[in-house]
């Protein structure tokens, strides 16, 4: 159809293989199903709105429209450069038909223009999504200049592309490939997360006990009681989307120009790194003194799990992702348990014994199911029991490190509230690591990254679970008998949920 | 003296099409046994069902007397099974991974430090010690797996393809591992496409084609059966399996 070597064609080979990639993922049914539901309920949402502006009109543009513009926008390209960051440095180490492609005959920055343009369009597709539910009703019934919306997004895309391709390349330069791969997979992670800590900021610095405190300074704003000085030209975003002609054509324009200056002025060099990155973790590591082997199987499992899981930096940042989640609300905690706040100490506890719950669902996620030799593991004499026990508790031993210290310090305020919370913390840890072994689903680590943080049929019991077991945690730390009830309920869904060996076996031969 | 390997009625059915089909077998202790047969044979999947990692669907194993099917975890403890991609861990340097497979094994932590640096030394690998198996070539990936597969001191070993990917010194290395282990008194199995790794190396052959022994012998008895036509193994080897390789 399009002629060999063109864009197009390679364009068409992208498309090919993410279409591939997704036929292999087991749970698009469930995805699907899903994705038609959220579909259904966000063109019910457009409908209603499209109704509402054909009668009324879109409001007036005020610099709360405009600031509240250019924040979501900013939200939105932060999480867009995390991704396209994260995928750069995927793109220049995974590489998968990279090589191939390099070795042909067509131009390097070519195939890095359509791949970052692929990049591009994957990070995008999510919000295009919601766009399309959301505005295509909008535009059909009162305003069909909204559908600029749609361009405006698929540049944001190519910016964030060509920052990721930018941001990657120059890191590769400072810091060489090993050091490179590591902190583009840190950073991408931080950069997500940032976005939530600077929203949680007003929380934090304002007094969260009066509710003035906590919403006072957004409706300051709001009521425009505080007159917002924005800078010049803050608008154009807002006016591009709303698909007047020159802010739209300024908007395109930048973010093409960009991603085509980035991807043809960096491509060949990107092509360079992505050469010296192959081997690079072959880089001579200095032989020292190698220290006495592990006695036993169970010994020598829990140490191969526990050097793989943190020699994994990309996994283990994603999972420590969650930590950083908790952060705004430790602070909140720290500050109002210290001015003895009568129910802060058991929500702290039970907030503990959730998170337990999440990390050690993660770190077995990865310790239980990512196996790279399942056959050697099947051909040695050692029990599959002995084996998954240590896998259990190579996820055990970083959650609990991790939990340690918030618990002692709960332990500091309230001895009763730190030993609670320490026992729910494990009992949570333990649940979650037991359902990620009984529902294990074995596969190379190397397809980790692709296939998330954990099975999507066990989000939904390990929620459960953890939930049961912090709402037992939080009555058992606030001395109400009433504990016992969701205690024991945890303690029946977990037995419910229970898994013998054999059934193990028998789901890992046939795998859903 | 026991034989290492025997094999009785062996069979194993994927979806009802027959993989092995009543395949009888004898390996005797301290020989080198290769396997031939072309793809798809059943060559893989009969030492698969050896070690453990697949379920006959009827028939028996035995090795060294003791019955694979019902003693699994006895059976294991005295074999080596080293598949064509080897079984090793990118992250983990060699000597963590002998670490590893030594606890599997469970063999001693003191003997098996001493044993994984008498091995690497052998294979060459000493130097690499603590370089991660991902920047390995496939002849240092081969090898290692090859010390992960001997590290127990196994009565049994078997290998598949082992000397597939390997340039000419890797191959003759390891060539030359496998030979010694037969001189100390181990016993291998090793299925091959090199026809004349067979002939150089093997004390017996067995060519099994569609899940059953179509021949079996040393060379000569090998030669006797594909009678004056048969001038080497590659010949009877053809011969024997014409109707599949056409």
């Amino acid at each position: 159809m399009f002629r060999a070597g063109s864009i197009p064609w390679l364009a068409l080979h992208e498309l090919r293989m993410v279409l591939r990639e997704m036929q292999r993922d087991k749970a698009r049914v469930f995805q699907l199903v899903m994705l038609v539901v959220f579909m259904g309920a966000l063109l019910a949402c457009g409908v209603g709105l499209g109704l509402v502006v054909r009668e009324t009109g879109l409001p007036p543009i005020d610099p709360r429209v405009i600031a509240v513009t250019d924040l979501v926008v900013l939200v939105m390209f932060s999480i867009m450069v995390s991704s396209t960051l994260a995928r750069a440095a995927q793109v220049l180490y995974l590489r998968d038909d990279l090589d191939l492609l390099f070795s042909s005959p067509i131009p390097a920055r070519k195939i890095l223009a359509v791949r970052f343009a692929g990049i591009a369009f994957s990070v995008t597709i999510f919000w295009l999504f919601i766009a399309f539910g959301l505005v295509i009703p909008i535009a059909v019934l009162a305003m069909p200049q909204l559908l600029a919306i749609l361009p405006v997004l698929l540049s944001l895309g190519l910016l964030s592309s060509a920052a990721g391709l930018l941001l990657t390349t120059v890191l590769f330069r400072l810091l060489g490939p090993r050091r490179t791969r590591v902190l583009a997979q840190v950073l991408s992670a931080l950069i997500g997360a940032s976005v939530f800590l600077v929203s949680q900021l007003p929380r934090l610095l304002n007094n969260v006990d009066t509710d003035y405190g906590r919403w006072g300074w957004i409706r300051d704003y709001a009521t425009g009681e505080k007159h917002l000085d924005l800078p010049p030209q803050a608008d154009l975003l807002l006016r591009a989307a709303l698909g007047e002609p020159i802010p739209l054509l300024i908007v395109v324009g930048v973010c093409l120009g960009a991603f085509l200056l980035v991807t043809q002025g960096l491509g060949r060099r990107f092509a360079r790194d992505a050469a010296i990155a192959v081997g690079s973790d072959a880089s001579k590591r200095k032989a020292g003194k190698t220290g006495a082997f592990a006695a036993g199987a169970f010994a020598a499992t829990l140490r191969k799990e526990l050097r793989l899981l943190f020699r994994d930096i990309a996994l283990f940042s994603q999972v420590l992702l969650r930590v950083f989640y908790m952060l705004p609300l430790a602070f909140v905690f720290v500050r109002n348990a210290s001015s003895g706040h009568s129910l802060l100490l058991p929500g702290g506890a039970a907030a503990l014994a959730l998170m337990a719950g999440q990390l050690s669902s993660s770190f077995t996620w990865i310790t239980v199911s990512a196996e790279d030799s399942p056959d050697l593991l099947v051909a040695s004499p050692t029990a599959m029991s002995v084996i998954t026990r240590a896998k259990l508790w190579a996820g055990l031993l970083p959650t609990l490190a991790l939990v340690i210290l918030p618990i002692v310090a709960v332990g500091i305020w309230s001895p009763w509230t730190g030993a609670v919370a320490a026992v729910g913390a494990f009992c949570s840890a333990w649940a979650s690591g037991m359902l990620n072994i009984w529902y294990q689903r074995p596969g190379r680590r190397a397809d980790f990254r692709r296939r998330g943080n954990v099975h999507w049929l066990l989000v939904i019991p390990i929620l459960l679970v953890g939930g049961l077991i912090a709402g037992a945690t939080f009555l058992a730390a606030a001395q109400m008998l009433w504990a016992i009830v969701p205690a024991v309920l945890a303690a029946v869904a977990t037995l419910a949920l229970r898994r013998t060996d054999k059934q193990i076996l028998e789901r890992l031969r046939t795998p859903d | 003296m026991t034989d290492a390997l025997v094999l009785s009625r062996l069979n194993k059915t994927f979806g009802g099409k027959a993989a092995v089909a009543d395949l009888d077998l004898t390996v005797r202790s301290g020989e080198l046994y290769a396997l031939l047969g072309p793809n798809g044979a059943g060559k893989t999947t009969t030492l698969r069902m050896v070690a453990g990692l697949l379920a006959p669907t009827s028939g028996s194993i035995s090795v060294f007397g003791i019955d694979a099917l019902r003693d699994p975890a006895a059976a294991k403890a005295i074999t080596a099974w080293a598949p064509d991609e080897p079984m090793l861990y990118d992250r983990l340097n060699p000597m963590e991974y002998l670490e590893f497979v030594a606890g599997l094994w469970g063999v001693d932590g003191k003997t098996a430090r001493a044993k994984a640096e008498e091995l690497l030394k052998w294979l060459g690998l000493w130097e690499e010690r603590a370089q991660r198996c991902e920047g390995f070539s496939r002849g240092m990936k081969q090898k290692t797996a090859l010390a992960g597969a001997l590290i127990h001191d196994p009565k049994l070993l078997m290998l598949d393809e082992p000397l597939t990917g390997l340039d000419a010194a890797m191959a003759r290395q390891v060539k030359d591992v496998l030979q010694e282990r037969v001189r100390q008194g181990g016993t291998v199995i090793l299925t091959t496409h090199i026809l004349e790794v067979a002939e150089r190396m093997a004390d017996r052959i067995g060519i099994i084609q569609g899940g059953r022994l179509l021949a079996e012998g040393n060379l000569e008895e090998l030669r006797a059966l594909g009678g004056r036509s048969a001038a080497s193994l590659e010949d009877l080897f053809l011969q024997l399996t014409e109707p599949a390789t056409v």
